[in-house]
């Protein structure tokens, strides 16, 4: 955090507070199952974006992830179909998930690494946890590269880019959001 | 224990063995996996001399690779010396492979090019021509790149027989009927599933009777025709005949539907102006090229033993590779028209992530049920309770009067588990084979 005077200081523990709250907000309404809550907070022009790893040479680190919009990835929409997600996951009989997976979504790392007229960009870190039925258990770990726009006064998510640190997807299904 | 005391196709039962049996899953490898021509990727995977991609054929870690010649390689990735991989990369470019233990180097070929120290400490006498990486047998078919390592098995042409080479070809026929109409796009989807990989297999050699298994999806508007389903046809006008055909002697199995006649355009209605109006001049274009063989829809099926594809409006092969009894990896290619406009490959995309694989609204479902089928074959009490597969027995017929279907397949009419009993007879033969 590089900032010229104790305003400014001020200010950007103000934005930074403010964005790991949101966080916090999205990890609960996830965690309690309150989807249609953390869609709420979901602006509708969202790109939600997880690519796909592949294990390439050290000096060609822009081939270590697919494109998005163009090649395969684990998620590539927008709002439109994280709502379908969510309207299967309520409906109870999208077997993956139900019953429902106990989740616990941990953020950290937070920091605001830019702010350019009501857009925040923001980098951090995730664990995410899953158990369902007996002991079915997923550990989910990796980055996020977010924007969250404000809009009415209130903070809505405009972009996510969820790293997760896996090429080979150690998990049979992907039902949890990130 | 023989295969044929675990299977009994009189009956329509099997033992729950198969799918747990760690004993079973070894001799399945060597008898059923490995004789076997497998699909291991696609040649616009590799358009220029030294491309190369990782792979797997059965249980083998290949690299494909494409030759200053200009042929195609399936090399196995392990180093002649101390089996280590010689490529430790997913894809890329190189002019040769050097294994990161003692440095031998390998080249696109697989030809042993490189060993340190050779006049020094070989004294220049090791026979390097002896000492290249193993190459598998490859046949390229209309883009696609199969490879086996058994010298055994048949020629390509004979192992997939005339039949399902017709489907195949189909299969990789463009939106416009143009032969090898396909392209893979960026990133091999891969994921595991801890399951028996038959359970992913037998369900896309023909179970069409899972429906239930997808009501949260068939509620929700996923594919492009704008309906409450999860596929694109559900918007034909045209009534279509489902077929389920099965080549016993070899074990392929075909999911399809023959239109009454051929069909008219199905508008597909979610799409945008661009992509409907590219369909439907595709669509006009294999209709005037194929003729009456357009009324064919191929829905997707197994060539055996576990290469799998889906059809029907999305092109995606793939192959179940076997980790152990309850474990399976799988690797899954996503293809999109060639000559296609950028918008169309893009929507196609689209529906493919929305569709398939773990993050898939449809295909988690599926991943789920046959987690917890395989808990179903774990106890021991009900693991001498075997598995039904009655469904629709004695109703196939041979593929007369319509012949340009197969001279040499069956087909049921219908949902059906016949297309999964032969599936499983044919692996049962192969069981009792002598490796």
């Amino acid at each position: 955090m590089s900032v010229a005077n104790q305003t400014d200081l001020v200010d950007a523990l103000l934005i930074k507070s403010e964005v790991e709250d949101f966080f916090s907000l999205e990890s609960e309404l996830l965690d309690e199952r309150r989807f249609d809550e953390w869609l709420d907070l979901l602006h509708e022009d969202l790109y939600y974006w997880m690519p796909i790893a592949s294990n390439v040479r050290f000096d060609q680190p822009e081939r270590e992830y697919t494109r998005g919009r163009g090649e395969a990835n684990w998620f590539d929409e927008g709002k439109d179909i994280l709502r379908k997600r969510v309207q299967q996951i309520q409906g109870g009989d999208h077997w993956a998930e139900e019953p429902r997976s106990r989740t616990t979504h941990l953020v950290a790392n937070v920091r605001v690494a830019s702010t350019q007229g009501g857009d925040i960009g923001t980098k951090c870190r995730f664990v995410v946890y899953t158990n369902r039925l007996e002991h079915d258990t997923e550990l989910f770990v990796g980055k996020r590269v977010d924007v969250l726009r404000r809009e009415n006064g209130q903070l809505k998510l405009v972009r996510r880019e969820i790293y997760l640190d896996q090429s080979v997807l150690m998990s049979r299904t992907l039902t949890t959001f990130f | 224990m023989t295969a044929s005391n675990l299977i009994d196709n009189e009956a329509g039962t099997l033992s729950r063995d198969i799918f747990s049996s760690e004993e079973i899953f070894g001799r399945e490898v060597k008898r059923v996996i490995a004789p076997a021509w497998s699909y291991v990727g696609h040649t616009s995977q590799v358009p220029n001399s030294g491309d190369f991609f990782a792979s797997r054929c059965g249980v083998e870690r290949v690299i494909v690779t494409r030759d200053p010649s200009g042929a195609i390689n399936v090399l196995s990735n392990s180093c002649r010396h101390r089996g280590m991989p010689v490529c430790r990369y997913d894809s890329g470019n190189s002019a040769d492979f050097t294994c990161s233990y003692h440095g031998w180097s390998y080249a696109l070929d697989g030809a042993l090019t490189g060993v340190p120290k050779f006049r020094e400490l070989y004294q220049g006498k090791l026979e390097k021509e002896k000492w290249g990486l193993i190459k598998a047998r490859v046949s390229i078919f209309h883009g696609s790149i199969w490879a086996t390592f058994d010298d055994a098995v048949p020629a390509f042409e004979d192992y997939i027989g005339e039949d399902m080479l017709f489907y195949l070809r189909t299969l990789l026929q463009g939106p416009d009927g143009e032969d090898d109409g396909y392209e893979v796009i960026g990133g091999i989807v891969k994921w595991q599933v801890p399951c028996n990989w038959k359970f992913g297999a037998e369900n896309f050699a023909g179970d069409h009777y899972h429906g239930y298994s997808h009501l949260s999806v068939e509620r929700l508007s996923v594919g492009t025709s704008g309906k409450k389903s999860r596929h694109n046809f559900a918007a034909d006008k045209t009534a279509r005949q489902p077929m389920f055909l099965a080549d016993p002697a070899r074990g392929h199995t075909i999911r399809a539907s023959v239109y009454r006649e051929v069909p008219e355009y199905t508008v597909q209605e979610a799409a945008s102006d661009e992509v409907n109006d590219y369909y439907r001049k595709a669509h006009e274009e294999k209709c005037r090229r194929l003729g009456d063989h357009a009324r064919l829809l191929i829905h997707g099926g197994v060539i055996f033993p576990n290469t799998h594809f889906n059809s029907a409006g999305r092109t995606t092969i793939g192959v179940w590779l076997p980790i152990s009894a309850a474990r399976t990896e799988v690797w899954r290619w996503l293809f999109v028209p060639r000559n296609a406009p950028a918008v169309v490959k893009d929507t196609l995309r689209e529906y493919y992530l929305r569709y398939a694989g773990p993050a898939g609204l449809v295909e988690q479902d599926d991943m789920e049920n046959w987690t917890a089928a395989q808990r179903g074959t774990e106890g021991l009490m009900s693991s001498k309770y075997p598995f039904n597969y009655q469904l629709a027995m004695g109703l196939e017929r041979r593929a007369r009067p319509d012949e340009w279907l197969g001279r040499n397949v069956t087909i049921t009419e219908n949902t059906t588990e016949h297309n999964q009993r032969v599936f499983y007879a044919h692996w049962a033969s192969r069981m009792e084979q002598q490796p």
